[in-house]
């Protein structure tokens, strides 16, 4: 659908003629949609002029980041938050970091290391937004965005612009819950298909002390990038055990005793991928590595504050390991591998390797809950995997899922996939089959419920929390300005 | 196949905008952590390489007209391959290939800058990029050096079109052969006789122009019996070493830049230089000397059916790894009491100057504009000045200086060495 050419001058007059298009070029360059318009603005004023002709115009409007992920249907005005890319600030006192949407996670976490300080860095890399909601590798000691997100400034779907927590009463962002109002609940959700109307123009995060290094030093050439030195009381290691039950343990017994920066539930064809520069390569290491194992595993980081606080977790570390018949995988044991891995966990987030590079595509069950739980299911997910794997319809990965420990492991994520070629269509089909029965056999095992999965089987059984959504979108956008949202993560 | 070659590689896009910034544990900050001129000054997605493959893979469905708007995206593109280079750190897939197929297709289609089809009616006319006022070897009149159409030499010294007709960038060609004479090389030049390399024409989309200069400049090499060509001019330096390779036609030639044999010539003692200076410098890497300098591999296979993107045999990538980046900061710090310091983006990763693609004559604004933000980079490792090894990034730089009023300075590095002899 073409805007009439007062409408587009309408919006046009918000952003002025360089930051607005609707030339067909542009439309297959973004997500091979055709939208009514695409538009830049520059600043939270903006968008909420935006945002005002979308309701005046009837028009339904998605706001991206970096455009990533997400689902995007025609006739929309995508909204570029691209040059909104403002690091607002950094607050050193109060360890909190206020940034618009277009800061991705490797500038605001390298601007942070100089400071003695850290963020949780999202799964996705650190070539994403730093601002969305979201979970990844440092979890174990950050947590996850839904309790690092503070204050956060948004445009509702009305174009009303609302400061929650501290700065919807003060100049501050240090609370999202107050002194102003909290929309927590609300607010939290931006991960698709959960997302929330609106628009966030800005968030405060939570930030953490880093014991690094300011940064990194890496040598070599892309993508043969290593470290000349592992920082000092700074250790890598992936352990391998013998059954799921006896990785389980270690993994609790280590968050009871707070010792890691870093706890991720890499199987070794993540790790793999994330060491090698080649598909072709990252084969070879592969099965290398599968032979090197006892078993599933899990790669830690170990990160001291002081010479005596990495000897002592270190020790601890070897003996928790060792009372779970746990093994080192000697190749990570290499420091030229260990530095590749900190780096990568640390701050590239590695999943562009683990994911896109085999064959383009990838389809996913992602879960946040009790690891003990998700994993049992996740055991069997990956044994259903292994047809496809026999028929050569996805990458063989030995049926392996992955996850991690979040807040020192009384909560986590776990998470499988398939790898896969999307230009086969055998392939694709198989696969989302494969999503499907998995995920209705989460929740028909009462395991977990899927939320991408239907909705009006899922809902009753979680309090009915789909119709409360339904609601509350309803009563934010009554204009119907925000395409279907989906559900709440 | 041109374009169609590529379709496997463009779907491979997973639109995850590395190709925008630096390798992500290369980003040291806020400031200068973007790599692709394009996008930052367009911002709209269609601007980066992975908005371009998108775009390709659309020209070849066929469901893609050309606008006005698709041109200028498609020129405003300085073909610097950085956005190549940050893609395939976690990527198996051409970048830069199909964004050079891209250009080819829309001059194959008749849908050209008219900024750069005046550039290539001169090429055609007068085998030079550049205006050519006055005699192409005018700039050695009086030098006594050899000519390779009469004399015999071991090397061949090409100038380039700008060093060769840009009054103010002779100094550079001077340079050279003072340098080469002090070291005892034996050296000529083709004096009138030298041409275009294309490698510019290449750039632009002109792969026939291109390959016509190729077959030229191989054929006078062939004549002369010269075994090495050195190239003063990072754009002819890929075109020799690496775009030449491709099509065939580079055979045994050696090709160096004056940078890396002025390297060789201080490692085996031919030349020494002795001259302290206080100067503190700055490097940058011109795109076509670094990560596009990367020699070309051959290769021809097919993709393995099945779930994964490889090929028999399989591909090895050119991912930047390989350029060439050492040899002149050996040669820098080999100047007696030169300090050199770093900028935020180097090597594989470094920020283009602007020129490159024909944006200098398509879009001189948005070059000055490239260029400007790497004047300010550089000025903010404290260094007086700025050495490259092209002419044409120092033309760009001085533009830009000019119009900010900077007081960086730009230096070719045979000036610096010209100077330490
Ligand atoms: C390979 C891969 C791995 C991933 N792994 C993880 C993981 O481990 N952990 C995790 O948490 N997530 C993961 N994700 C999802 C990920 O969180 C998001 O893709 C990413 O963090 C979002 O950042 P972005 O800049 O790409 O956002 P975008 O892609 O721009 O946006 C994501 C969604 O949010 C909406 N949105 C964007 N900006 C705004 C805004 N300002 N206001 C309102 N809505 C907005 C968009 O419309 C879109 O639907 C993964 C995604 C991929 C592709
Ligand atoms: S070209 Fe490469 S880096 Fe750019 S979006 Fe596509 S996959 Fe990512
Ligand atoms: S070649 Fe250079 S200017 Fe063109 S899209 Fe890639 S990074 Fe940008």
């Amino acid at each position: 659908m073409a805007l009439n050419k007062d409408v587009y001058k309408a919006f046009e007059d918000v952003v002025g003629p360089e930051y607005i298009s609707n030339d067909p070029a542009m439309m297959p360059a973004y997500h091979q949609v055709q939208f009514a318009a695409i538009i830049l603005p520059g600043n939270t004023a903006e968008v909420q002029a935006i945002v005002k002709l979308c309701n005046k115009y009837k028009l339904a409007f998605r706001a991206v980041c970096t455009g990533w992920t997400g689902m995007f249907p025609p006739d929309i005005i995508y909204i570029d938050l691209r040059r909104m890319n403002r690091i607002v600030e950094i607050n050193e006192k109060n360890m909190y970091a206020v940034i618009e949407p277009y800061v991705i996670t490797a500038q605001l976490q390298a601007e942070l290391f100089k400071r003695g300080l850290h963020m949780n860095l999202k799964g996705a890399g650190s070539n994403c937004t730093a601002m969305l909601r979201g979970h990844g590798h440092l979890d174990q000691t950050t947590s996850g965005d839904d309790r690092n997100h503070l204050a956060i400034e948004w445009v509702t779907p009305e174009g009303h612009i609302v400061h929650s927590g501290a700065a919807g009463s003060v100049d501050e962002w240090f609370c999202g819950d107050g002194p102003g109002p909290s929309l927590r609940s609300i607010l939290t959700s931006a991960v698709p298909p959960g997302v929330t109307p609106g628009v966030f123009t800005k968030a405060a995060i939570k930030l953490y002390h880093w014991p690094g290094p300011t940064r990194f030093p890496i040598q070599g050439t892309s993508p043969n990038y290593s470290l000349s030195a592992i920082p000092a009381n700074f250790m890598a290691r992936y352990y391998s055990f013998p059954s799921v039950e006896k990785m389980w343990n270690a993994e609790i017994k280590l968050g009871e005793n707070e010792i890691c920066f870093e706890l991720m539930g890499f199987n070794v064809s993540m790790v793999a991928a994330n060491i090698t520069t080649s598909n072709e390569e990252d084969e070879r290491v592969f099965q290398e590595m599968n032979r090197e194992v006892r078993g599933p595993g899990f790669f830690v980081i170990i990160a001291g504050n002081s010479a005596a606080d990495f000897e002592y977790k270190k020790k601890v570390l070897e003996q928790i390991v060792g009372e779970n018949d746990g093994q080192s995988l000697k190749s990570v044991e290499d420091p030229r591998i260990e530095g590749i891995l900190l780096c990568q966990c640390i701050r590239v987030s590695a999943s562009i390797r683990e994911t896109f590079r085999a064959g383009g595509a990838f389809n996913s069950i992602p879960v946040m809950g009790q690891r003990d739980l998700t994993i049992r299911w996740a055991v069997g997910a990956g044994k259903a995997k292994e047809p496809l794997i026999e028929k050569g319809l996805i990458v063989p990965d030995g049926g392996a899922f992955f996850g991690w420990g979040v807040e020192q492991g009384h909560l986590g994520k776990t998470e499988i996939f398939c790898k896969f070629d999307p230009a086969n269509p055998v392939a694709k089909e198989a696969v989302e089959k494969w999503q499907q029965e998995q995920s209705k056999r989460a929740f028909d095992e009462r395991y977990f419920a899927m939320t991408m999965g239907p909705q009006d089987e899922i809902g009753p059984a979680l309090a009915n929390y789909h119709l409360w959504w339904k609601k509350v979108t309803e009563a934010l956008d009554p204009n119907h300005t925000s395409p279907d949202a989906g559900a709440l993560v | 196949m041109g374009l169609e070659q590529y379709k496997g590689d463009m779907g491979m896009c997973c639109r995850c905008s590395c190709c925008k910034f630096i390798p992500m544990q290369q980003v040291q900050g806020h400031q200068y952590s973007t790599v692709c001129p394009s996008i930052s000054r367009f911002d709209f997605h269609a601007y980066s390489g992975g908005g371009r493959l998108n775009i390709g893979t659309a020209m070849l469905d066929g469901s893609l007209k050309y606008t006005d708007k698709l041109l200028h995206i498609v020129y405003n593109c300085q073909m610097c391959g950085a956005c190549g280079v940050s893609c395939n750190y976690a990527m198996d897939m051409e970048v830069q290939e199909p964004l050079n197929e891209i250009r080819i297709k829309c001059v194959e289609d008749g849908k050209t800058n008219p900024a750069l089809e005046k550039v290539i009616k001169g090429l055609r006319k007068q085998g030079s990029m550049v205006p050519a006022a006055g005699k192409r070897g005018a700039w050695a009149s009086g030098l006594k050096l050899k000519n390779v159409a009469r004399d015999k030499a071991d090397v061949l010294f090409h100038v380039g079109c700008l060093t060769s007709y840009d009054k103010d960038m002779h100094k550079l060609a001077i340079a050279t052969a003072k340098i080469l004479k002090k070291a005892g090389v034996d050296f000529g030049i083709a004096g009138d006789n030298e041409t275009c390399c294309g490698g510019r024409a290449y750039q632009m989309g002109y792969e026939k122009d291109f390959l016509r200069q190729a077959k030229k400049n191989m054929a006078m090499i062939k004549k002369a019996g010269v075994k090495t060509v050195v190239t003063a001019c990072a754009d002819g330096y890929q075109a020799f070493k690496v775009l030449y390779d491709k099509f065939g036609l580079k055979k045994d030639l050696e090709v160096l830049h004056i940078s890396e044999y002025i390297d060789r010539l201080i490692k085996s003692g031919k030349l020494k230089l002795r001259k302290k200076t206080g100067m503190a410098v700055t490097y940058h890497d011109p795109c076509r000397l670094g990560r596009m300098g990367e020699p070309w591999i051959h290769w021809k296979g097919k993709k393995i059916p099945g779930d994964r993107f490889v090929f028999d045999p399989p591909k090895e990538y050119r991912r930047g790894s390989n350029g060439v980046y050492e040899p002149p900061r050996d040669v820098l710090k080999s100047i007696p009491g030169l300090r050199l310091t770093e900028m935020t983006r180097i090597k594989e990763y470094a920020w283009c100057c602007g020129a490159g693609g024909g944006v200098g004559e398509s879009n001189p604004g948005f070059a000055v504009w490239t260029a400007r933000e790497r004047i300010e980079e550089a000025a903010s490792t404290g260094a007086e000045a700025m050495v490259t090894a092209c002419p044409w990034c120092e033309k760009t730089f001085n533009e830009a200086i000019k119009e900010s009023g900077s007081s960086l300075k730009v230096y070719d590095i045979v000036e610096l060495v010209e100077n330490a002899l």
